[in-house]
């Protein structure tokens, strides 16, 4: 502003012509995230390298001595030398049978489609060997009075085996994101919710009131900073024989998408005040299925990989 | 190729000097000082280093108090680790969930038959009674007269008091604040007695 004239100049010529706030609507969006609760699955490729290392910390460390651990003929030893016998000598429980100070040391490569070393696997052989053997008296149990051992939760729960894709107990190692459908029958899309920013309003609050207002206020949600993370713009549309210059027929959009986290609850649409059908929590795959591709291309660099 | 010092150095009979070690060993002091001529050697006999000795190492799957699961490498022998705390069920990262936050268990109902014999009045914090709350209510604005009066009177000899009295009361009334000791009731109990109080 140092050439007051020339503003007031540009400002004279301006008023006149259509500005860009009635050429466009200013919308605020909430992306809201469920982040991943479990961690992924290792390669194939993490999984044999790990196993390399192990059986190289094999030949590396000192041996493991027993005597240290458990006092002779006590239960837990027999327990001990029970199992060892079982692993053909092997201490370790996850690494199949590799021998660190013989003569065939050097072959530490797992053959193609072995299973060992894979998270699974290693999984199974610790729960196996979890499981007590010998009796408080040093006997040993015969198998069908064995206690197995508790198994933890799978990886994939009920919701993932039936593919609702409502339940936010679903892709545990995946961030989920809420996208809300609105409109009936053929006209119905994807997207995620969003609202007109009135004047009084700053983009963040709008997001947190609209998400209110189309999902429900049984969530605990938290608007993620200030700035949105992703935008996308709808361009006016013109009547015939009309220039830019002049009021559109139908007003662009410039949506401006916000990032949420969701801690509890759940989203509930009776009762919204957006027209929204149906609600889903999906991964940014199948995100990618769902919405249209340049809406989809607009928020997809905020995604993360998982 | 040139040579490498320490294989020409080694040899003591040896009058051919280096050139590179001849421009090491011409320090700032210049090449006409007596001590520059003599040569600093460099030894690189090949040391034995001892590689440290690390004890054997299995790999523990660690099953916390909600049952999720992870895998370690430890020096443990067992293959599974229960825990029975940790943050899954400490009152620290779990704010929200009630039934951490009340440390009274009574499940024997001893604290319960103490209280029949002796009464209440050595709980740390006073429990309301339904009666005693109308009471208090009946008493309320009589309590606020009260203690308006007293300010005022606290004001004006707030100049001649011994401010040590003041703190022995506040610190023998903290523990009364306290929310993780509630006297008396299990958490059971409490769950029941705040949806009687929500209804």
């Amino acid at each position: 502003m140092s050439h007051p004239v020339t503003a007031t100049e540009t400002t004279t010529e301006e008023t006149p012509s259509v500005t860009s706030a009635t050429r466009y609507k200013i919308k605020s969006g909430l992306i809201l995230t469920r982040p991943p609760l479990l961690t992924r699955e290792p390669t194939p490729f993490e999984a044999a390298f790990y196993l390399y290392q192990k059986r190289l910390n094999e030949r590396l460390a000192v041996p493991f001595r027993r005597e240290f651990y458990f006092r002779t003929d006590t239960a837990a030893d027999l327990d001990w030398r029970l199992k060892l016998r079982e692993r053909h000598g092997v201490p370790a429980k996850d690494i199949g049978r590799y021998n660190p100070r013989g003569r065939v040391a050097w072959n530490d490569e797992v053959l193609v489609g072995s299973e060992t070393g894979m998270t699974a696997d290693i999984v199974e052989s610790l729960l196996k060997d979890a499981e007590v053997r010998i009796s408080e008296d040093g006997e040993e149990i015969v198998d069908d009075e064995r206690v197995p051992v508790e198994r933890p939760m799978p990886r994939r729960t009920e919701a993932d085996e039936k593919g609702d894709a409502r339940r936010l107990d679903r892709a545990l190692d995946q961030t989920l994101y809420l996208v809300v459908k609105k409109g009936e029958g053929e006209a119905a899309t994807w997207q995620f919710p969003a609202g007109d920013v009135p004047t009084q309003e700053v983009l963040h609050e709008t997001a947190a009131r609209v998400l209110a207002e189309s999902a429900g206020v049984n969530m605990n949600t938290w608007v993620v900073g200030r700035v949105p993370v992703a935008h996308y713009v709808t361009e006016p549309i013109f009547a015939e024989g009309e220039d830019a210059a002049t009021a559109p027929k139908r007003r662009g959009e410039k949506i401006f998408f916000l990032k949420g986290r969701i801690m509890a609850g759940q989203a509930d649409l009776t009762g919204n005040k957006h027209g929204l059908t149906d609600y889903q929590w999906l991964t940014k795959d199948e995100i990618k299925r769902v919405l249209p591709w340049d809406y989809y291309r607009s928020v997809r660099n905020m995604m993360a990989d998982r | 190729m040139g040579k490498l010092p320490s294989t020409l150095l080694r040899r003591p009979t040896s009058l051919y000097t280096s050139p590179s070690t001849s421009t090491a060993t011409t320090g700032p002091s210049g090449p006409s000082s007596p001590r520059c001529l003599l040569q600093h050697q460099q030894l690189r006999h090949a040391t034995f280093v001892l590689r440290p000795r690390r004890p054997y190492q299995f790999t523990q799957l660690v099953q916390l108090s909600d049952g999720s699961t992870f895998t370690v490498r430890t020096t443990m022998p067992s293959a599974l680790y229960k825990s029975t705390k940790d943050s899954r069920n400490h009152v620290l990262w779990q704010p929200t969930e009630k039934s951490l936050r009340n440390i009274e268990v009574d499940e024997a109902g001893k604290l319960a038959a103490f209280r029949d014999r002796y009464g209440r009045g050595w709980d740390t914090e006073e429990v309301p009674d339904e009666e005693a709350e109308a009471a208090a209510a009946a008493t309320q604005t009589a309590h606020v007269e009260a203690k308006k009066a007293e300010a005022t009177q606290d004001q004006q000899d707030a100049a001649g008091e011994d401010p040590f009295d003041s703190l022995v009361d506040l610190i023998s009334s903290y523990s009364k604040f306290d929310p993780n000791t509630k006297g008396g009731k299990s958490a059971k109990d409490a769950a029941r007695d705040e949806g009687k109080k929500r209804r």
